[in-house]
């Protein structure tokens, strides 16, 4: 799994790879972890916050981007960040999920959104999954 | 798709540059640019020309998609955006308003000029920060249930006035009263309601600041003796939105409105221009939910004036008087408004994206004392260097759907900025030329120093030069309170 945050004019960019299409979507659910507070699911093994939720999406590229959404919402209300993702079941266009996470206390960026400007997940010359990701902070 | 080349450009009257309709084949409408050739040189650098070519293929836009000369690359609009879509058949998109609904600037006019306070200026900017919170993952002191949030999403500012923040004149002096009749808080979803219960009366981090500023000079002595503004004179700008709420409001919505758009036949080059019908039943629940979302916010910016007068009070006692209000303003939003199309007045959907609504003298919203001067605009530059204050004219209604430009514009990624800017250098330097600083963190300094925007003199001068805002006053900061 490979996760770069790149510039842009005004937000933040990031740019995801991985061999599986859960590991994409488990990366980009640490890599958003890890703008939210640098470092803070490095070697965590504690993770007691639980959160299960259920998505339905017109294609791949919607479903990761409301799963990101969905888990960001949620860093908000339950003052927590999320770092582990358990897939119930996982398709192109619906999930199931669990997500594991434990309280930040302050944050290092405030996200206001993940959006879905110029993301679009393909396939590399590895055959891993790819996408860029734009967060509005 | 071909980026957009400054040769793809002609032109126009009044500092007007414009892509025409043949420039690809989905535009329903040209896409005109407002900007001296020097700035046009950076817009073109970055992609916000192409994203402004998406925005002019939404379904029922009217006349031109635009921007502003303080534009930048956003997502799906580019900041700086307007686009007037048709009344009630064409789209309304969340995109064209961006997730910080209602962002928009306060100021705040005190009777003190800057020789009464420079020896204290340290100090009101300490009891600023302690007064009001920012940063990042920070609440408010103002914790409120659900059935308060819908309160606020039904009253707006007027919510704040009734428990003591601020007074009833206030609302004259706010953008529709600092109150959207349209709002319906049922439209609102419960995490929202959740995000907001415990942002009244914060800043949060990014570009959203309080800032003490002085009147450096005047341009218009008539205007700026309408609006209260003198020479020396100490005001205070605020800066920010209807925090989390708001951003929950428009992901809610732009996720809604991706799953219906097949249902209206709409295809888009850009998911992030997610939009319906604004007479659909989806159009209308995001509308009321943004308005909602909207009286949020202007309820934050009331409940943070209220701060900044108990900090003011901290610091000069009775000899402080009381902050006025000369004018609060929306920069991301959208209204249904009325111009002149093909000879006939219609109402249209304005959508402002990094945009200030800009009336000019007469407009039946302007509060009375404002009638002839026109609708103040608020521009704020960056730390460091200047804001500025205009007024309205009448030339915005047929040039620019009665909008103006929102601030300088950022010109450096925040990584750049990070990378040019030595943070606790660049604050000792401010402080040395007499601008103090306090903030949550050197990296949102680094972040928001003046080398990460345009020059805001260039942004102001194109405007005026169009004759859509007539300068008033130029501001400089002497103390900045950031997240």
């Amino acid at each position: 799994m490979k996760i770069e945050y790149l510039p842009h004019t005004a937000d933040v960019v990031m740019r995801v790879e991985a061999p599986s299409q859960a590991a994409l979507f488990e990366g980009a659910l640490r890599g958003m972890a890890g703008l939210l507070k640098e470092g803070f699911c490095e070697g965590t093994d504690a993770l007691p916050r639980e959160c299960h939720f259920a998505l339905t999406a017109p294609d791949t590229t919607c479903l990761l981007i409301d799963f990101l959404s969905e888990v960001l919402t949620r860093t908000y209300t339950e003052k927590a960040v999320f770092c582990k993702a358990v897939f119930n079941s996982l398709s192109e266009d619906r999930m199931d999920v669990h997500v594991y996470g434990q309280e930040a206390g302050g944050l290092d960026e405030e996200i206001k959104a993940v959006t879905y400007h110029g993301a679009h997940i393909s396939r590399n010359k590895g055959n891993h999954w790819v996408t860029s990701i734009i967060f509005d902070i | 798709m071909k980026k957009v080349q400054k040769s793809h450009l002609t032109p126009l009257p009044h500092s007007f540059w414009e892509i025409p309709v043949t420039f690809r084949e989905d535009m329903r409408v040209p896409a005109r640019v407002l900007s001296s050739e020097p700035l046009l040189d950076a817009i073109v650098g970055d992609r916000s020309l192409n994203q402004l070519v998406n925005v002019a293929t939404l379904p029922g836009i009217q006349k031109a998609a635009l921007v502003m000369p303080d534009a930048h690359e956003g997502y799906g609009f580019p900041i700086g955006g307007v686009a007037a879509t048709e009344y009630p058949g064409g789209v309304i998109s969340p995109g064209g308003i961006g997730y910080d609904i209602n962002c928009g600037v306060r100021l705040m006019v005190s009777t003190l000029a800057l020789k009464d306070i420079r020896e204290h200026l340290e100090a009101l900017s300490k009891e600023l920060y302690a007064q009001i919170p920012s940063g990042m993952g920070k609440g408010g002191n103002i914790r409120l249930s659900v059935e308060e949030v819908d309160a606020v999403l039904r009253e707006g500012a007027e919510w704040a006035v009734a428990r003591g923040y601020g007074t009833r004149e206030d609302l004259d002096y706010i953008e529709s009263h600092g109150k959207l009749a349209d709002a319906d808080p049922a439209k609102v979803s419960e995490n929202a309601k959740k995000r907001g219960s415990d942002q009244l009366g914060t800043i949060g981090s990014g570009n959203h600041f309080v800032e003490v500023d002085y009147v450096e000079r005047l341009f218009d002595r008539e205007i700026a003796r309408a609006f209260g503004l003198s020479e020396q004179q100490v005001v205070i700008l605020i800066h920010t939105g209807s925090r989390r709420l708001g951003h929950q409001v428009a992901t809610d919505n732009i996720r809604r409105m991706m799953t219906a758009m097949p249902t209206y036949g709409i295809k888009l080059p850009d998911r992030e221009l997610a939009c319906v019908p604004f007479d659909s039943v989806e159009g209308q629940d995001y509308y009321k939910a943004m308005c909602a979302a909207a009286n949020y916010a202007w309820c934050n910016r009331q409940i943070i004036a209220w701060e900044a007068q108990k900090a003011w009070e901290n610091c000069f006692g009775d000899a402080g008087g009381k902050l006025q209000l000369l004018y609060d303003v929306a920069h991301n939003m959208a209204k249904i408004e009325t111009y002149v199309l093909e000879g006939e007045a219609r109402k249209v959907i304005v959508h402002r994206k990094g945009a200030t609504r800009a009336f000019g003298p007469g407009h039946p919203e302007l509060p009375d004392r404002y009638q002839a001067a026109g609708q103040p605009i608020l521009i704020p530059g960056s730390m460091g260097t200047h804001s500025y204050v205009l007024a309205g004219t009448e030339n915005s209604y047929d040039r620019t759907f009665g909008s103006c430009c929102h601030g300088a514009g950022r010109r450096l990624s925040r990584t750049a900025a990070k990378k040019q800017v030595n943070a606790p250098v660049l604050k000792e330097k401010l402080r040395e030329e007499g601008v103090f600083i306090e903030a949550g963190s050197y990296k949102g300094i680094a972040e928001e120093a003046p080398v990460a925007y345009k020059d805001v003199e260039m942004v102001v001068d194109v405007v005026a030069a169009s004759g859509i805002a007539k300068k008033v006053a130029r501001l400089r900061p002497v103390a900045v309170i950031k997240g």
